[in-house]
């Protein structure tokens, strides 16, 4: 792995939208599997996590789109997009707006959490390692926290969404 | 599946848990260091002798032509600083027998009467001394005028070196030690004068000597040595209101090894 500056922007760029999306998710799941809930409003909001994955991954698009502007040749891709593999898995997240792939609810946290791995490694490279950098975990817990906020907020929007346009729902 | 849920949640809450208390936690930081504001006192091993054999460069001359003395006083004791240098002075001992005129232009006296042990500074010692009448304020008619009586000795006579009781000021070391607060040294002397008084008075005067180490030049090397002190010149009978009662006296000498 490449470890220059701009890849670890990058990294944490990935883990700033995406990584916080598996606890959100496995909260939602749990709370909506207690038996005294599943028929509530929560328990139906489940279908609507890979679509608030999908919201996250379209605004990472276009955060790319954005720091491509105005140059979208394919050269100043080359150069400006660092961790490409990062980056082409993050965007696939938008797939998730395809009623075949968010069907299938487990397939967003699988994705996701090949981001919160990142931050997993983090830590435990903390814990394996007496000289490792608290300012590191400190970095990557304000993205962490910034992720989870992000997530929310998408998930939040959509269930609005449902709210006051319940066909949104329905397509 | 439900286990599996809160399963995951449970490694995840765990995970997310020890990131924060681990970028809370500061016991691995350590506190910066102060900042020092110690002067790095770092002396030498450099040793410098005298001599005048031209072309040995173990032996260090007086470049005159490169040094000066000079002084300032605030004019009225209260304004902008007066300043002046001495024209003519030495690195010699006078003594007693000394004290004579020398029909020459050139130095009265062999300069050779110091030595300097960068390192062993109670082996470092100087005497010295300058021409009063030799003072130079960039005033002609104050410098042949008034000047004159008022430091209490006699015109210049052109071709002749005064180095009689009444146109000198002499100092002699009598201890140099190190500066425990700079890379400087503290030098003891013995200022002698006679100025307006019966007879010469000779008072204890401390001074900072500086060194300015020997570095290359085209053909030769070169050092320089620094000495700054205070006299009261009322000590000495000086009663013009002209100056303040503290005259600082700036001596910078070169010397090189031609």
């Amino acid at each position: 792995m490449n470890n220059d500056l701009f890849s670890a922007i990058s990294r944490f760029e990935l883990m700033a939208f995406f990584s916080g999306y598996p606890l959100i998710y496995t909260l939602t799941l749990v709370i909506a599997g207690n038996d005294l809930l599943k028929e509530k409003f929560i328990g139906r909001t489940i279908p609507l996590l890979p679509l608030a994955y999908a919201l996250v991954g379209t605004l990472f698009l276009g955060f790319q789109f954005k720091k491509l502007f105005p140059d979208y040749s394919f050269e100043h891709i080359r150069l400006t997009i660092k961790q490409p593999g990062l980056v082409a898995w993050g965007l696939l997240s938008i797939l998730f707006w395809i009623p075949t792939f968010n069907r299938k609810t487990i397939l967003s946290l699988l994705h996701s959490l090949v981001f919160f791995v990142l931050l997993a490694t983090d830590l435990f490279m903390l814990l394996s390692s007496q000289s490792a950098d608290n300012n590191m975990v400190r970095n990557d817990m304000e993205v962490y926290v910034n992720s989870l906020l992000l997530n929310v907020g998408a998930f939040a929007v959509l269930i609005t969404l449902c709210y006051f346009f319940p066909s949104f729902k329905k397509k | 599946m439900k286990h599996f849920n809160k399963m995951l949640l449970a490694i995840l809450v765990l995970i997310s848990s020890y990131g924060l208390i681990a970028s809370c936690t500061n016991k691995n930081i350590p506190l910066p260091a102060s900042v020092s504001t110690g002067v790095i006192i770092n002396h030498g091993n450099h040793i410098h002798l005298s001599g005048l054999t031209v072309g040995d460069t173990t032996q260090w001359k007086f470049d005159k032509a490169h040094s000066s003395v000079n002084w300032s006083s605030p004019f009225e004791g209260v304004g902008a600083p007066l300043t002046g240098k001495f024209n003519q002075f030495g690195v010699a001992e006078v003594t007693t027998a000394k004290m004579l005129s020398y029909a020459t232009t050139a130095q009265p006296l062999p300069d050779t009467s110091w030595a300097f042990y960068e390192n062993v500074p109670a082996k470092t010692h100087f005497s010295g001394y300058v021409q009063i009448n030799q003072v130079n304020t960039g005033e002609p008619g104050r410098d042949g005028g008034c000047l004159v009586s008022t430091l209490g000795t006699t015109a210049i006579v052109t071709g002749t070196q005064n180095l009689s009781v009444t146109n000198v000021a002499l100092i002699k070391t009598t201890k140099v030690e190190f500066d425990p607060l700079s890379n400087n040294y503290i030098a003891t002397f013995n200022f002698t004068w006679k100025g307006n008084l019966g007879v010469p008075l000779t008072k204890s005067i401390v001074g900072k000597l500086t060194y300015i180490p020997s570095a290359v030049f085209s053909t030769h090397h070169e050092f320089g040595l620094s000495l700054a002190f205070q006299i009261n010149c009322r000590d000495y009978g000086i009663t013009s209101a002209n100056v303040a009662d503290v005259i600082t006296i700036q001596v910078n000498t070169n010397f090189n090894n031609q």
